[in-house]
């Protein structure tokens, strides 16, 4: 039967398919492993007798009312131009951990920039010090109906109706310049749910980026599931070392305190974490 | 869009237009409390100058709060000729921060306002929502618990209903008869165009009290 995992150190997982590979890793895996290569995995959930007897379907455990949920970045190797090939190979990685492709998804991220009565983006210098010079909308593709605006200057997440950017036109202090999604694949794996995907402007197949969400479904706590993610995410990175990629992922972490948000994970938690990712996709860009 | 009409009632009348309002809709009343806040952008911040308002429901266990923005009134001869005012509304529900993001992004508060009364909410021929309310201002910044009424003895009246530019006809046909039904107690005009109250309001009053009270007997 399926049981979620009940300590921050698990037992050894019996599965052959997820043990950690032995070392010495390949190159490519992340320099500041904290852990060291490892007989331990997070979860039985990572075996393939529970996924095997349930396919793609959606779990059957206990699912927190907002999964805590972690994003990563990848960074590529100095000088290496990031390509979709990363992309492929990181859903193969997916593949082979037993991950199911349970369909697509979509987060979209608006840059908003002030307007002046100068003419439209035009003498922002006239602007008193304290108007942010930027702002962020955030649309997550499972909650079609909310909005997230982020001032990051202040740390602050609103959360709003997706009325909320029509409210923005009507007031036009601030315009919506650049709108970049998320989009990808999403794979179901046992009590995780992996979405992997690009990163790329509305309208075009330009890559910005590449990066993952991992989702555990059983717990909403982001200290009670820090261990259990950072016990998924070596796996990972071990698995994808094996293919020898320019570069790897990483894992930010955004100071939710900062922006008044509890341990309890929500959607702004997710919004303040795409600001972050995005902040580290355009540093890797311009690097 | 929504289409708006408002006029003023006299609190001693308020009672016999709770009766008939009740009456028409068939709905229970509900209880309003909202502090409204409005906010205007700082100098040169946007292409025009802009101004949102805030309101927080505090008729709720836990106070809620929408953004609304009221955009221009629709022009024209057509809209000159009819009574009632056809404007653009958006809103958003937003989380409890939203008066700190507005603040954050350059917007000032201008004035704040405690309204305070009833509502009645229902469908006919249009989805109706008729408030009756006083205006009530706060000595200090915030201080909801402390206000005090802007107009004693007077209260606002305000009609609105939903509409969409291919049906905002039938919506403006939808208040003006009803609006009929309420005119021995006041008179509803285009916000801004109040005409005072009904001199025949006392008499109304004094009818609707007499028929509502034989109704309980």
């Amino acid at each position: 039967g399926i049981s979620h995992c009940p300590a921050r150190r698990p037992a050894p997982c019996e599965d052959s398919r997820v043990k950690t590979p032995p070392s010495p890793l390949l190159a490519g895996a992340p320099p500041t492993r904290r852990h060291g290569p490892r007989q331990v995995v997070p979860c039985s959930r990572l075996s393939p007798s529970p996924l095997s007897s349930h396919g793609a379907q959606p779990p059957a455990h206990p699912v927190s009312a907002f999964p805590r949920r972690r994003l990563m970045h990848w960074h590529p190797n100095p000088g290496v131009t990031l390509n979709t090939q990363i992309l492929s190979e990181a859903c193969g990685c997916a593949e082979s951990l037993g991950g199911t492709k349970d369909g697509r998804w979509k987060t979209s991220i608006i840059f908003y920039r002030p307007m002046t009565r100068d003419g439209a983006g035009g003498a922002q210098q006239n602007l008193p010090p304290d108007v942010p010079r930027e702002l962020l909308g955030v649309a997550l593709h499972e909650r079609p109906g909310l909005y997230f605006s982020i001032l990051r200057n202040q740390r602050l997440v609103l959360q709003a109706d997706a009325a909320f950017s029509q409210v923005m036109e009507k007031l036009q202090s601030f315009k919506a310049r650049v709108n970049l999604n998320f989009e990808g694949f999403q794979y179901q794996l046992g009590d995780f749910c992996l979405r992997i995907g690009k990163c790329v402007p509305n309208n075009t197949e330009t890559l910005r980026g590449i990066m993952m969400e991992v989702e555990y479904y059983p717990l909403s706590s982001i200290e009670k599931s820090r261990a259990i993610m950072v016990d998924f995410f070596d796996i990972w990175q071990e698995t994808l070392a094996k293919k020898s990629l320019p570069g790897r992922f990483i894992h930010v972490e955004s100071n939710f305190a900062e922006y008044g948000l509890s341990d309890h994970y929500s959607f702004q938690h997710t919004a303040v974490q795409y600001a972050t990712c995005l902040q580290q996709l355009m540093a890797a860009v311009r690097a | 869009m929504e289409c708006v009409v408002q006029g003023i009632i006299e609190t001693q009348h308020v009672e016999a237009l709770e009766v008939l309002l009740q009456g028409l809709s068939g709905v229970p009343k509900e209880r309003v409390r909202v502090h409204e806040l409005c906010l205007k952008s700082v100098p040169m911040l946007g292409a025009v100058p802009s101004e949102v308002r805030l309101l927080c429901d505090l008729a709720q266990p836990t106070p809620s709060w929408t953004i609304r923005h009221v955009g221009g009134a629709m022009r024209g001869a057509g809209a000159e000729q009819i009574s009632i005012l056809v404007r653009t509304i958006v809103e958003s529900k937003a989380s409890s921060n939203v008066l700190r993001y507005f603040y954050g992004i350059g917007y000032k508060l201008d004035h704040e306002i405690l309204k305070v009364g009833f509502a009645f909410r229902f469908q006919r021929g249009a989805q109706f929502t008729v408030t009756v309310t006083s205006a009530n201002k706060m000595p200090k910044l915030h201080a909801t618990d402390e206000a005090v009424q802007v107009t004693p003895g007077i209260q606002l009246v305000e009609i609105t209903a939903p509409a969409a530019a291919n049906n905002y006809n039938d919506v403006v046909s939808a208040v003006t008869s009803f609006c009929e039904y309420l005119a021995p107690l006041l008179h509803l005009s285009k916000p801004g165009n109040s005409t005072g109250i009904v001199p025949t309001a006392g008499a109304a009053a004094a009818s609707l009290m007499s028929s509502g009270g034989a109704k309980t007997l």
